[in-house]
């Protein structure tokens, strides 16, 4: 469970972040938070696993305030919520594998991970996960040779690999076409429910949140403007939300998936 | 729709006025900036030529006195000068891999994208400032001054010359690396040292080895130039045979240095071409 509470945060150069959050996330949710760029979905999620550390409140994920947190706590923070990032962020020269087993650097000692020394769970799970994405083939490529979709896949892969209890996506499909968008977010919903994984994605196109979100958190200047259930969201509650009519571009189509 | 009419409106008035590809502030900096070299240029040239004694006609009369004194090499001396030759060689590949190793703390310490603690990045910044101002001569001057004329003052020399190039090069190219893969290492509970060898090594590590066969390249040479004042290996034995105005031998020196060098420089080459 993740809960917010009053959290604000200040950029050093004076910006909002984020206004008096207070929000819960229950385990097992798949929340999507929507808004305009700027308005503080990524803030939002990089509190999480504290990539920014807010400025006053407390955030509580497991009951422990992790606001708190330095060192080895942090990392086992970061060990417990996996990360998937709008350009994937895969080293590129390295191969799939060795990107896929980073996420297991968490769970092993530094000597071990610096020398390869991966147990044989570990490297079939790494395996495992690749497969899980449909990406297994690919197992003795370098990262840089793959296109976007996959290697968004291969990041994916590599969150499974973390075995994470929530999954933060920051924009995950914003640099992708909309067929391998909306199968990424087919991927990620389905790890969601088949794993029990709470997720919490942010996006900024309101068919893609309707279709795919439980429950969607509507932000817009470092406030929280919006928070209910997917169903009862239509195109009036994203209009609130962005504060201005609904543009083609805020859709991306293409919902039939091939 | 009003909204829109004015941008339309705005638009089309400023198409009478095509703007200038340079803004004319700039354009008077770079103009100024141009005769300002200009001037320094003919300043120094005239200056120079008033130190030449002879002027470039006595060198030419100075060239052939030279060659007649030079010519023929004697490669006869070709056996005994292949200890220092390759004394000289070690030389380099030791100073090049020790400095090669101890370059790797450095460089971290002074990129500013790994050490965000500003002190310590400034003082290893002007640590490698400062050693990159001593002349590779005047370290082996004094290492000689020190330790007694042979190898070992040559290798410390070339250690502390090629440190100061390499770790600058090396911080540099750290500094322009992908932050992103960082930044995901660190969200999936990686340390400090998992994220720089997961992340960075990767990213790094072919223009690393192409940086230090490139120091390899310049320690070659350096160490040559380095035997002049005492440091061993080649250069040792040329200033003997200066000394003794011994011009054949001096020459046979100088000839199998150059293809040495040539060889060498080859060879690193073609393995960083295959690198990068």
């Amino acid at each position: 469970m993740i809960e917010f509470k009053d959290v604000s945060l200040v950029y050093p150069n004076g910006t909002q972040g984020l206004k008096n959050i207070n929000v819960t996330i229950k385990d097992g949710e798949f929340v999507v938070i929507v808004g305009l760029s700027g308005a503080g979905k990524s803030t939002f999620i990089r509190s999480i696993n504290r990539l920014v550390t807010p400025t006053s409140g407390s955030l509580l994920v497991d009951n422990e305030d992790i606001l708190t947190f330095k060192g080895k706590d942090l990392r086992k923070l970061r060990t417990k919520t996996g990360m998937i990032f709008q350009n994937y962020n895969l080293v590129k020269r390295s191969s799939v594998p060795k990107n896929v087993l980073a996420g297991r650097l968490g769970h092993v000692g530094t000597v071990r991970s610096i020398l390869n020394m991966y147990s044989k769970e570990d490297l079939s799970l790494a395996y495992e996960s690749l497969k899980r994405v449909n990406i297994e083939e690919k197992i003795y490529n370098r990262a840089d040779e793959l296109s976007g979709g996959q290697q968004q896949r291969v990041s994916i892969a590599r969150v499974l690999t973390q075995q994470p209890k929530y999954i933060l996506a920051d924009e995950p499909v914003a640099s992708l076409d909309p067929p391998t968008s909306h199968q990424v977010m087919t991927y990620l919903k389905k790890i969601n429910k088949e794993d029990g994984i709470t997720t919490i994605v942010n996006l900024h196109f309101i068919d893609m949140a309707m279709e795919y979100a439980d429950r969607i958190i509507g932000m817009r200047g470092g406030e929280i403007v919006f928070d209910g259930p997917a169903s009862e969201v239509s195109e009036k509650t994203f209009e609130e939300i962005y504060g201005r009519s609904i543009r083609e571009e805020d859709k991306i189509g293409g919902a039939d998936k091939s | 729709m009003t909204k829109g009419k004015s941008v339309l409106s705005q638009a089309s008035s400023e198409t009478n006025k095509i703007p200038t590809l340079y803004p004319a502030k700039t354009k008077l900096q770079v103009t100024v900036i141009f005769f300002t070299v200009l001037i320094i240029y003919i300043f120094s040239m005239y200056w120079t030529q008033r130190e030449m004694v002879g002027g470039v006609g006595g060198a030419l009369g100075n060239m052939y006195t030279v060659i007649k004194k030079f010519f023929p090499p004697n490669f006869a001396i070709l056996p005994n000068i292949l200890d220092p030759l390759l004394q000289t060689i070690q030389m380099a590949i030791i100073a090049t891999t020790i400095a090669a190793i101890i370059t790797i703390p450095l460089a971290l310490l002074s990129a500013r994208n790994v050490t965000t603690f500003k002190p310590l990045y400034y003082f290893s910044r002007t640590f490698l400032n400062l050693l990159r101002t001593i002349p590779d001569l005047v370290l082996a001057v004094i290492f000689v001054g020190l330790f007694g004329i042979g190898v070992f003052p040559g290798i410390l020399a070339l250690i502390i010359f090629s440190l100061g190039i390499l770790a600058k090069l090396i911080s540099e190219t750290i500094e322009a690396v992908d932050m992103n893969p960082m930044e995901a290492m660190r969200a999936s509970g990686g340390n400090t040292l998992q994220v720089i060898w997961y992340a960075l090594v990767p990213q790094v590590l072919p223009q690393y080895t192409s940086l230090v066969l490139y120091v390899f390249e310049i320690n070659i040479r350096a160490s040559v130039v380095l035997g002049l004042v005492g440091a061993g290996g080649i250069g040792l034995i040329l200033n003997q045979q200066l000394g003794f105005y011994n011009y054949p031998n001096a020459m046979a020196i100088i000839i199998i240095i150059f293809v040495v060098v040539i060889l060498i420089e080859y060879i690193s080459n073609k393995i960083r071409e295959a690198l990068v």
